[in-house]
């Protein structure tokens, strides 16, 4: 043990001789001499460890030898409410009085302590202003005055600049320029360091080490920068005025926290709290580089999309961070760029190119163009006078031909037609028709003075022009009803009059006059439903229009069950190739599965009939097995033959070494002909008559036993039926999920209006199903779905009778694992909130053995005592009672879960009954499920006006 | 025999091993007269000083839209790959903090992901319960996303971590929900050998995380849900090297000293502790005093060490991320309190080949580079 801890020693002491042999854990060798040499423990020696060896600073590479990386010069901690403290007078809408009272406040309390600290403030200031020019280096050495005053006299130029410098008549810091000393500094006196941290911001690690003697005179400086700030204030207009309060502000409490926090006085890119350059108190001398304030007009620089700060090419990937939205400074992102800069999203700039890779480059445009900040935000948009929604706007860029290169600003469209505008122009280009965006269209959407009308549109003269070209009557300014496919009628008449697009010159014609045409689509309007679910929907979309549906159970809840109903009703190519590959190998294993148990059970059951023949037949002597088989007929009803008996040895010990699926799918092709043997053998019939007594051959077993000849073939293509019937969904029991739209719901929904119809249209849901194995121990990776809207729960009813023997070989009622498999997933912290569907599943099990065996048997259970079935209990023979019962028992563990629902959250449960081998019953409970959702978005919206909803989601009765 | 009579000897035996088991337990108690903490203490050691500025967070890659659960460096180049619960892949230039891939994944819960020794390729598992390995060379497809070159698939649950080889190219480890390890032959996408599973010294619960003792290829260890460690070594499939024992939690990661003889682990039990490889002992428990109340132990979720050893990084579930220092078993540094800290758990975090850069991810959605500012040298 010492030994080993020894190892871990630095260096620096030597090793402690070891006199006493407490810790050692081997006892001293006293018998005689050995002949043969003892291996040694050759001690490690300590120089050799790399404890707090230095890396020779060479190899490292070079940006991360650097590692003060130049954080960005809007003072960083600003925001923090540690400092707050000496802050507090100073609230957000100080006047510009209150601040300067403020900052003659701070300036007593600075007198007390060290000088140098308001030394260091003014140095700070004037790091902060600096031009690259001539006066820059007077204006580090110089004092905090010229900050001051070179802020306030801004737009005057440079004069008050020179005049800051001969106001404050001292000169604050000597002002050692370092080149590439870094922090160096930082550890020295608090004033200093302050000075360190901040001019190495803006100054990209340069430092500065004032005398002290200086800066004696710094506070001295201050205080005439004070002076000039009252005459600053008379004299700027008001407007401006409020501006600098905030920037004083800024540079006060950057001076406060480079005072306290001397020595931390680092703050690193990356982070900054949001506030603008400008908030910030940040002038840039024009044409410069808003981060280093180097260069000018002509250097080339890369500006932010959001606020115009511009950067030259060794801030910019500083400035920008990862560009996690495109080219944004780090403190822009989230918010949305300028108007201005749209044309440019996505259009790369050479400098970027030149600083970055080509898949950098890449990635960084396409965040630009994807990113949900960077999108025209709806309500920028105004179609026909209303303002769009979030779906409007979803809903008008995903249609197949889409208004291009869309501004905010007003549009009139077309619903009819598909003809777009902007408000008071002519039409701009025919869009996909019937969208149901914005208002209804205005008589003098596009400010026509023809008295001719479109669609209830007046159309301008050129428009006009192009219709008399078409070879429409124009006369008698007629009003016409136009349709997307360009045949027009006059209103109020039936028949068509003719086609304005028939004439192939009329292309040619429309491009004179600057009309649009109708342009194919882009991707043409498939109404199939699969063609949505296919469609390619940008990264920002999905994420606002999926919604995601846990579907987790206990094993052998029919979770898979109910999952692949799924598929099958809202996908129309429920399964993929490869999919139903997997499918078909997972049922023939599982068949061969079957079998292996069957052939176990034949085994036993020989073995017993022997057993039993023997003990009949005492007088016989018990021969070989082949002897008995020959006299007695009776036990060659379990026996088969040599051929078989060795494919069943084979099978058998495959089973038990546990690669059955090693030797798949190699194993069909061979054997087919023997499983179809031995299928037909009477052995195996008579043991599958007897399939009751095998405990392990699951009930579905015998849907697919009966099939085994055709299942076995290598050319076997599962139906939907043994789909359906088939254990699980995959073979390695992984999670699966699947996308659909649920326009189901609008299409015979009966009760839902137009805008509903409108936004389910655009939902996409995504149910996931998870193995309740895949969850890992207690519900570990649970905290993956958190993004979910709704949990459902699925239970099999049937379970309340049946058991499972754990590790330990106790029996454990499934029942009560199913329900404490609930507990923990709803009682996990990720679930906070979160609504759960339960689902009751296997009702047709349960009604099948309500009956045989009582509900009571699940100790959970134990006070089920239904009222009706007392009263009718000399008839409950009868088919009626009997489905009465099954109801009664599903009511009955309904508010058993809901109770428990209620004890652990406080909230409601939903409960619904399903079936899973029925379609209708799980499209009933899935739709059941989308309601709750649904709803659940609407009593967010209304919850706080009214609440005439009611507490239930819809009127289902299970 | 009876199958009554073999339940009953199954029985006898069970508890004749976990007798044992105490035994050997309180052996170990018993030679263990010190830790590494008391050792060093005795000698005089003290803990390095470490100032606010010396680990400074200088790089912050965003771009995820989900929480991070995992990432990795590449052995040279600087690069680091990082999966998150958005169902993407993102490759980053540590140095300019871009994004060089971003990879779309077929199934969005991924748990883990690596680099190839040769940095070329990326592995990524999770809950589909197979591992993907993506060529970054590959030609995209039409929507521009990067098709899966290898499917590693036979895993029966998910799998919850993976690691390449160092020195093989075509090997990677996983390990699994299943109860099992896996060598995998990447180029032919066969398993090589499975570890645990039907082996009585397998784990007896879902794996959690695998670590490659770096100076021995061959040898690799283990922790799982079954609150232990066990030793692998890649040519015995058959059974587990060493089982360590002690931890009271989910063992959530363990990973290699540098030096290949002992390893650390991270738990659920919100402590790290240090192991010895060769003798199983437990050298030192790295713990803080935190309320009397157990609910709020925050877990470790993630370690690494320094490169010398002297530092041991782990993360904790409340977002702190503590540098231990190795020898006396005090924390040096909270990342979590620095400026510019990360807002969520710390689900991950890996230090660069070089030891010059820590990278933590969380489930802010950051990833956050760490380097040893100023004057602070490497250690």
């Amino acid at each position: 043990m010492e030994r080993r801890a020894k190892k871990m020693l630095p260096a620096v002491s030597p090793p402690p001789a070891v006199d006493s042999a407490d810790y050692s854990f081997a006892i001293e060798y006293h018998g005689p001499p050995v002949p043969y040499e003892i291996p040694e423990a050759i001690p490690i020696e300590i120089e050799r460890i790399p404890v707090a060896a230095v890396a020779a600073p060479s190899a490292l590479p070079d940006p991360l030898s650097l590692p003060v990386v130049q954080p960005l010069p809007s003072p960083g901690p600003l925001k923090k409410p540690s400092k707050s403290g000496r802050l507090a007078a100073d609230p957000a809408g100080a006047s510009p009085t209150s601040v300067i009272e403020n900052h003659a406040a701070m300036d007593r309390l600075d007198s007390v302590e060290v000088s140098g600290e308001v030394g260091s403030s003014g140095v700070l200031e004037s790091a902060g202003f600096p031009d690259r020019s001539a006066e820059l280096s007077e204006g580090i050495g110089s004092s905090g005055a010229v900050g001051f005053s070179s802020e306030l006299k801004e737009g005057e130029g440079f004069e008050g600049f020179s005049e800051g410098i001969h106001s404050s008549g001292v000169l604050g810091f000597s002002g050692e320029v370092k080149e590439g000393e870094g922090f160096e500094g930082s550890s020295e006196g608090t004033g200093s360091s302050g000075v360190v941290g901040f001019s190495s911001e803006f100054k990209e690690g340069e430092g500065l080490e004032g005398s002290p003697n200086d800066m004696v005179h710094g506070r001295i400086s201050t205080e005439s920068a004070l002076s000039s700030e009252f005459d600053f204030r008379s004299s700027a207009s008001g407007d401006d005025e409020a501006f600098d309060t905030q920037a004083k502000k800024a540079v006060l409490v950057t001076f406060q926290d480079s005072a306290q926090s001397s020595g931390s006085a680092s703050p690193a890119i990356g982070l900054t709290p949001r506030g603008r350059m400008e908030e910030s108190g940040m002038r840039v001398p024009k044409g410069a580089c808003y981060r280093c304030l180097k260069g000018n007009r002509f250097t080339e620089k890369e500006a932010c999309l959001a606020c115009d700060a511009k950067y030259c090419n060794g801030c910019v990937l500083r400035a920008m961070g990862s560009m996690p939205e495109g080219r944004k400074c780090v403190s822009c992102i989230g918010s949305s760029i300028m108007e201005t800069k749209r044309e440019k999203l996505g259009k790369s700039s050479r400098m970027l190119k030149r600083l970055l890779s080509s898949s950098e480059v890449q990635l960084v445009m396409k965040a630009e163009k994807d990113c949900e900040a960077n999108q025209l935000r709806p309500e920028d948009i105004c179609v026909n006078g209303k303002k769009l929604t979030q779906e409007e706007m979803v809903l008008l860029q995903s249609c197949p031909c889409p208004p291009s290169k869309l501004k905010p600003g007003y549009y009139w469209y077309d619903k009819v037609s598909g003809f777009w505008g902007q408000q008071g122009h002519k039409p701009d280009k025919i869009i996909s028709p019937h969208l149901n965006v914005g208002g209804s269209i205005m008589r003098n959407a596009s400010n026509g003075n023809t008295g001719i009308l479109i669609n209830g549109r007046e159309i301008t003269k050129v428009e006009l022009q192009m219709l008399k070209w078409a070879g429409v009557q124009c006369a008698g300014n007629p009003h016409f009803w136009v349709n997307a496919d360009g045949t027009y009628q006059e209103e109020g008449q039936k028949n068509i009059k003719g086609q304005i697009w028939g004439k192939p010159t009329m292309k040619l014609l429309c491009s004179v006059l600057s009309l649009p045409i109708p342009s194919k689509p882009a991707n043409p309007s498939g109404e199939e439903l699969d063609n949505m679910v296919n469609r390619a929907v940008p990264d920002y979309l999905e994420q606002k229009t999926l919604q995601r549906i846990l579907l987790v159970g206990y094993h052998g809840s029919g979770t898979s069950t109910i999952f692949k109903q799924a598929k099958f009703l809202y996908r129309s190519i429920p399964f993929s190739e490869d999919e139903l590959q997997d499918i078909k190998l997972m049922v023939q294993s599982n068949i061969y599965n079957y079998l292996g148990i069957l052939l176990e059970g034949r085994e036993r059951f020989e073995e017993e009939s022997l057993a039993e023949k023997r003990k009949n037949q005492q007088l016989r002597s018990s021969g070989t097995r082949n002897k008995e088989l020959d006299e007695h007929d009776d036990t060659t009803e379990y026996s088969i033959g040599p051929r078989l008996k060795a494919f069943s040895d084979w099978l058998l010990k495959v089973m038990a070494s546990g690669n059955l699926e090693a030797i798949f799918p190699a194993a069909t092709r061979e054997y087919a002909p023997l499983v179809e043997e031995l299928w037909n053998d009477a052995a195996i019939q008579a043991t599958y008559r007897r399939r009751r007594e095998l405990p392990l051959l699951p009930s579905v077993a015998s849907y697919f036993l009966e099939r085994v000849v055709d299942i076995s073939r290598v050319e076997y293509e599962p139906t939907d039926k043994d789909i359906l019937y088939a254990d699980g969904i995959t073979s390695s029991n992984g999670l699966a999920c699947t996308d659909f739209f649920s326009s189901q719901l609008a299409a015979d929904g009966s009760g839902n209006d137009d805008a509903d119809q409108q936004d389910t249209l655009l939902i996409r849901y995504q149910l996931i199903r998870l193995h309740a194995k895949g969850l890992g121990e207690n519900c570990k990776w649970l905290d993956m779905f958190d993004d979910v809207r709704l949990v459902i729960f699925c239970v099999a009813l049937s379970d309340y009778d049946e058991y499972y023997e754990d590790a330990n070989g106790v029996a454990i009622n499934k029942m009560l694992e199913s329900k404490r498999f609930f507990e923990s997933v709803v009682g996990h912290p990720s679930f906070y909130q979160m609504d759960f569907l339960l689902i009751l599943n296997k009702f047709d099990l349960l009604e099948q053995k309500i009956d045989m065996t009582p509900l009571t048997v699940c100790e959970w259970f134990d006070d089920f005592d239904p009222v009706v079935s007392r009263h009718h209990y000399s008839n409950s023979r009868s088919i009626n009672n009997c489905a009465t019962m099954a109801q009664h028992a599903f009511h009955y563990i309904a508010v058993k879960f809901k109770k428990l629902f209620c004890s652990l959250t406080g909230r409601k449960l939903y409960v619904t009954l399903a079936n899973g081998l029925d379609s209708d019953s799980v499209d009933v409970a899935l739709r059941y499920a989308r309601e709750i959702i649904k709803w659940e978005d609407e009593r967010l919206v209304f919850s706080s006006s009214e609440s005439f909803y009611s507490t239930e989601p819809s009127s289902y009765s299970p | 025999m009876s199958v009554a009579e073999l339940k009953e000897r199954h029985i006898a035996a069970t508890a004749t091993v976990n007798a044992l088991r105490e035994r050997l337990k309180q052996r170990r108690q018993a030679l263990l007269d010190t830790d590494v903490a008391g050792y060093a203490r005795s000698h005089g050691k003290t803990a390095i000083c470490f100032g606010s500025t010396d680990l400074v967070c200088c790089r912050t890659l965003q771009g995820h839209t989900g929480k991070v659960y995992s990432l990795d460096w590449t052995l040279e180049r600087n690069r680091i790959v990082s999966a998150s619960q958005d169902g993407r892949l993102i490759v980053w230039n540590a140095l300019t903090s871009q994004k060089t891939h971003a990879i779309k994944l077929h199934c969005a819960w991924v748990m883990t992901c690596a680099f190839a020794p040769n940095g070329q390729s990326v592995a990524c598992g999770g809950l589909d319960s197979a591992c993907s390995i993506f060529n970054l060379n590959s030609q995209v497809d039409r929507d521009g996303n990067i098709p899966i070159s290898r499917i590693l698939t036979g895993h029966k649950g998910y799998v919850s971590s993976c690691q390449f080889v160092p020195d093989q190219e075509t090997r990677l480890i996983t390990s699994s929900g299943d109860q099992t390890c896996v060598l995998w032959d990447v180029t032919t996408g066969q398993r090589i050998s499975v570890f645990g599973g039907e082996f009585p010294s397998g784990h007896t619960t879902d794996v959690l995380s695998v670590s490659i003792n770096s100076s021995n290829s061959n040898m690799f260890v283990s922790g799982s849900c079954d609150a232990t460690a066990r030793l692998w070594d890649t040519r015995i499939a058959s059974r587990a090297v060493r089982t360590y024992h002690g931890h009271e939690g989910d063992v959530n990661a363990v990973k290699f000293f540098p030096d290949g003889q002992r390893f650390g682990t991270g738990s659920n039990d919100g402590t790290c502790r240090l192991f010895d490889m060769r003798t199983g002992h437990q050298l030192q428990i790295y713990s803080q005093q935190h309320g009397n109340n157990d609910n709020d132990v925050p877990i470790a979720t993630s370690i690494a060490f320094s490169i010398s050893g002297r530092l041991l990084f782990a993360g904790y579930s409340n977002g702190d991320c503590y540098a231990w220092d190795t020898l006396v078993a005090e924390v040096v540094l909270n990342l979590g309190s620095l400026q510019n800290s990360h807002e969520g758990r710390i689900s991950c975090l890996g230090l660069s080949a070089d030891g010059s850069a820590l990278c933590t991810g969380s489930w802010d959605k950051n990833l956050k580079i760490w380097a040893f500012g100023g004057h602070r040298r490497v250690i």
